[in-house]
């Protein structure tokens, strides 16, 4: 009997306990599970749950990975300095920019936060347009970007960075999240919806399809007022 | 004027249930005001109105945050590369947004594209980016303003006059 963990939002489903009040018998195993199984909490598929391996077997695991990432010297390792602009992208800055707007609104600073928001507009319609307007499309970045986390966490780990480690992890289980959600939605189609409204969390993007909303994220846990309905018809900006 | 507190109240408007004490406790009147909010540049940063608030609606707020975390390049390069992705993709489910044919189509597109709009963001924020105050967020927005984009020049010059930058006297 084995434990499968959800990778999204860290559900765990037991073999032995099944999930009884769903109709799922003590002793199902995973793979028995109807091929439409949802993670209880965040909606997930499946294909998003993992084998939940031993913490002796993790922290093993671990150990390795430390030795595999390459060791640099700390003083070679510089913070950046100067020239930003030659580094950023006009996409990456009208995110920076509306983030920043998100910021001072926050702190009540309503003349900042608008300059911020015109800049960031100003930005996003500089940047490069693509001709790409398929799901398909999206997937491979979105298939390239999964393979790119494990390193990813590894580096934010080594150099102490809880921030960085913190926003890496939040966007590779939102990540994991829209996988599936993809995956749903090209097995369903039209039908995909089927009554179901779909929410994103305004904090770390999460998505939920479905109609009763879990109490928190189940990704980055704030309370469910910040998962807010995308609504059909007119563009919303 | 005196030298400005440290902290200024805040009020949150969604505790708060006009219970009103603030009003005679503060010494200055700086909660009294017509926008719900405290006023900042009257309060003077003494906690009375947080000590009689029975909602706990008034906190104190830092009015300089403290300086952030310095950041390595291999994290920027890492946290910055993510973003990238994240915009690009955002920019496809844009484009199928237009053109979607099915209610269910445009929806998941609006929900995707919002979703990678908002990990972009944090990610960003992350590299090196944290507060509207922040030293980095001053050398971008110079960066801006160094330019030959008449447009995005005025903006910047103008947040550079209105944003305290966390460790100015530190710099001189």
């Amino acid at each position: 009997m084995a434990k499968y963990v959800c990778s999204v939002c860290g559900f765990i489903y037991d073999e032995e306990e099944g999930i009884p009040e769903k109709g799922i018998k003590p002793g199902t195993k995973f793979e028995d599970l109807p091929e439409d199984f949802e993670c209880l909490w965040c909606g997930a598929s499946k294909d998003a749950f993992d084998i939940d391996n031993d913490q002796g077997d993790k922290k093993e695991e671990n150990e390795q990975k430390d030795k595999n990432v390459e060791v640099e010297d700390e003083n070679i390792v510089k913070s950046e300095d100067g020239d930003l602009l030659s580094k950023l992208s006009y996409e990456q800055m009208s995110a920076l920019c509306s983030n920043l707007a998100k910021g001072c609104e926050k702190q009540y600073l309503t003349e900042e936060c608008t300059l911020f928001l015109e800049l960031a507009k100003y930005y996003k319609d500089k940047a490069k347009k693509v001709e790409d307007c398929s799901f398909e499309e999206m997937e491979k970045l979105l298939k390239s970007d999964i393979e790119k986390y494990k390193d990813a966490n590894e580096i934010a780990i080594k150099y102490e960075d809880r921030g960085a480690l913190r926003s890496i992890v939040w966007s590779e289980k939102v990540s994991k999240m829209i996988n599936s959600i993809l995956k749903q939605y090209n097995d369903d189609k039209e039908k995909f919806l089927n009554g179901k409204n779909i929410y994103v969390c305004e904090i770390c993007g999460f998505i939920y399809v479905g109609n009763e909303l879990p109490k928190v994220c189940p990704v980055c846990k704030v309370t469910n007022k910040k998962l807010h309905k995308i609504e059909g018809g007119v563009i919303n900006e | 004027m005196n030298r400005q507190s440290e902290f200024h109240a805040y009020r949150d408007i969604e505790k708060c249930t006009k219970d009103c004490i603030c009003l005679y406790v503060c010494p200055t009147g700086a909660t009294d005001t017509e926008t719900g909010q405290v006023d900042f540049d009257k309060c003077i940063g003494c906690g009375a109105c947080i000590n009689a608030c029975p909602s706990r609606a008034l906190l104190l707020l830092p009015r300089i945050y403290p300086e952030q975390q310095q950041k390595k390049e291999p994290v920027l390069n890492v946290v910055r590369s993510l973003a990238q992705s994240k915009v690009e993709q955002e920019k496809i489910m844009d484009n199928i947004v237009k053109n979607a044919n099915t209610d269910a189509e445009l929806i998941l597109a609006k929900a995707i594209s919002k979703s990678n709009r908002i990990m972009a963001e944090d990610l960003m924020r992350e590299g090196g980016f944290l507060l509207p105050q922040s030293n980095k967020v001053r050398e971008f927005l110079e960066d801006i303003s160094k330019t030959n984009d008449e447009f995005s020049v005025q903006i910047a010059k103008k947040l550079m006059n209105l944003l305290k930058v966390s460790n100015d006297e530190k710099k001189k």
